[in-house]
């Protein structure tokens, strides 16, 4: 009994890590532009995609390996960053002061746009990541199995999100980028550059993202064209959870929910696993609107 | 441009229109007939969803639910119960309403996006529902097969024709309902809920109980065509009510135009009708239509033929 709870948490752990590094593009997008980005789960999985091209491309063992690891993730996060560039340069930016559920509209035609891309260049099937990719380790503890690829997720989403988190509060370009969310016209006066905020926003948070996602590829060792819908509602749901807006909010929501999901999928029922989520999910916002750790954003109308 | 569509933006131009589509089974052979059959469903749906989404402004992401528990009643009722297809009309109806009525009594408080998320769970859940096989009446992942043809005074509607003029018919009385609908004392209060909350309040206008029942209505028009859906297809499955079916509606509606007939109708021929021409592109379909959305949204944020501005006002 207690290997199962330490074994569920480990699970949780890790796709609560996942969900939190894909959460935060969403969360980051709508503190500065109250938009919900349906592309981002899709980009991510485009992300993931990208870095198994690097990854077959390069065949050896060992260090070689390795290295040809760390190229995918770099590879995937550049191009993927740059798709997010300019997903907000063709699809949202021209319709900053237009009605906004055409910006929503925008969001899930682009959405649909990159999901059909994807199977248009890599096809309809599964593609399945190499086995070899990481040494086939493995830890127990207190009966639970630890994979070394576990570990690797949950130390990888910590690190960055330890970044991300110190970037966005010590440092002046985070400070604007929070200003920024909190009230764009204040921040315009302020001298603060808004446009160039919003382009960094679409930079770091589909890079992240892609990271995201190219530990779905890892952990699953699969990865399915329309993965990018699931995930990024399951990420959505998180970045809700902690309240939408907030960055350590996503964070927490993506540890929770995985957590979550892991406990009931293990104890209630595997068959059940999104309806329990999304009635999770209801009973918060009919609660607590604004999410765990939310803060009242003002919306437009 | 806009001369144009004003000019044929008239009531009686649509009322010519559906009468020459009376002359479809004449002109066109089976397959299109049944293209036709579909259009007039989806159209209804459509515009029930628009009665949500473009009057009253309550962003609902999850509306192939109701579409669903139409199809479903009837499919149930005349599987395993042997009722004839008519008679599951009424229940379809009253059940897809209840289920707007009950689902949305906690939810219309919610703003905005997140009204929109939580329709898209209920959507997420009904479908689980169905794959689920609940209450062992829903056949799981396959759905229902061998559901029966409407008849009308013993006279059974089996041909393609046949079951064209009832959907067409159908589509016409929801196009009365929803024209008359802008012109009543409740679509005029939706109006005012969508554009200005605050001051519908104070003008004593209970915002919850008109959305709620802006929610039931729109529900019972869906359930009435999953009932028409489910007698086209003579099968239901639940790959008919996913959440992508919603986005389409929901996508439909704002790139036609909100609170548009015309604009909702032009829509659904475009997400419904346009495909089934190229169908040898099949797997383009979602890619292009991906394009579309962006290319209409960025050209007209306010979809292709919006409402006449001065409709609300005048009527």
């Amino acid at each position: 009994m207690l290997g199962t709870i330490v074994q569920q948490f480990v699970n949780g752990l890790t796709v609560g890590g996942i969900y939190a590094l894909i959460a935060l593009g969403y969360t980051m997008v709508y503190g500065v532009l109250r938009l919900i980005n349906f592309a981002h789960g899709d980009l991510c999985i485009f992300g993931a995609y990208v870095g198994l091209v690097v990854l077959g491309s390069g065949a050896g063992s060992g260090h070689a390996q390795l290295l040809w690891l760390g190229a995918a993730f770099l590879v995937a996060a550049v191009v993927v960053a740059a798709a997010g560039v300019v997903l907000e340069l063709t699809a949202y930016r021209p319709l900053r002061r237009a009605d906004r559920l055409s910006a929503v509209v925008s969001a899930l035609g682009a959405s649909l746009f990159i999901e059909n891309g994807i199977m248009l260049i890599w096809g309809p099937q599964l593609r399945v990541f190499p086995s070899n990719l990481l040494p086939s380790m493995h830890w127990t503890a207190l009966g639970a199995r630890i994979d070394l690829v576990q570990v690797l997720i949950i130390a990888g989403s910590a690190v960055l999100m330890a970044v991300l988190y110190w970037f966005v509060h010590h440092t002046r370009y985070g400070t604007a980028m929070r200003a920024t969310a909190s009230d764009q016209d204040a921040a315009r006066l302020m001298g603060i550059n808004v446009n160039r905020v919003i382009i960094s926003v679409f930079l770091i948070g589909p890079a992240i993202g892609a990271i995201g996602g190219l530990f779905i590829g890892l952990y699953y060792r699969q990865v399915y064209f329309t993965m990018g819908w699931n995930y990024g509602l399951s990420a959505f749901i998180a970045a809700i959870i902690g309240g939408i807006g907030n960055i350590p909010g996503a964070m927490l929501g993506g540890v929770l929910l995985g957590l979550f999901n892991a406990f009931a999928a293990g104890f209630i029922s595997s068959s059940w696993q999104e309806a329990i989520t999304f009635a999770l999910l209801i009973g918060i916002l009919l609660v607590r609107p604004t999410g765990l750790l939310g803060e009242r954003v003002a919306e437009k109308v | 441009m806009k001369a144009v569509l004003d000019g044929i933006n008239r009531p009686w131009i649509g009322a010519v229109l559906w009468l020459a589509g009376l002359a479809v089974p004449l002109a066109l052979d089976q397959t299109w007939m049944f293209i036709a059959s579909l259009f007039a469903v989806y159209a209804i749906v459509a515009l029930s969803q628009d009665i949500v989404l473009g009057r009253a402004g309550m962003f609902d992401m999850g509306h192939a639910v109701y579409f669903g528990v139409g199809a479903y009643a009837t499919a149930i009722l005349n599987t395993q119960f042997n009722w004839p297809i008519l008679a599951t009309w009424p229940v379809a109806v009253l059940l897809a309403a209840l289920a707007g009525a009950v689902l949305s009594a906690p939810i219309v408080k919610l703003r905005g996006d997140y009204l929109l998320v939580v329709t898209i769970g209920l959507n997420a859940i009904f479908v689980l529902a169905l794959n689920n096989n609940l209450a062992r009446m829903t056949g799981g992942p396959d759905g229902i097969f061998g559901i029966g043809v409407p008849s009308i005074f013993g006279w059974q509607l089996a041909s393609a024709s046949a079951q064209f003029w009832l959907d067409w018919v159908a589509f016409a009385a929801t196009l009365v309902l929803i024209h008359n609908l802008d012109r009543s004392h409740l679509g005029r209060t939706l109006y005012y809920i969508k554009h200005d909350q605050l001051a519908a309040t104070t003008m004593g206008i209970d915002i919850r109980a008109y959305k709620v029942l802006a929610f039931a209505l729109s529900a019972a028009l869906a359930g009435f065509a999953g009932t028409l859906f489910a007698a086209l297809m003579a099968a239901v499955s639940p790959g008919a009510f996913v959440f992508t079916e919603s986005v389409t509606l929901f996508a439909i509606v704002l790139v036609g135009g909100q609170g548009s007939i015309p604009g909702v109708l032009l829509g659904t021929a475009l997400m419904f009708v346009v495909p089934q021409a190229f169908r040898q592109f099949a797997e383009y379909r979602y890619f292009v239509f991906g394009i579309a959305m962006v290319v209409v949204m960025v050209l007209r944020p306010q979809g292709i033929w919006p409402r006449r501005r001065s409709a609300g006002a005048k009527a």
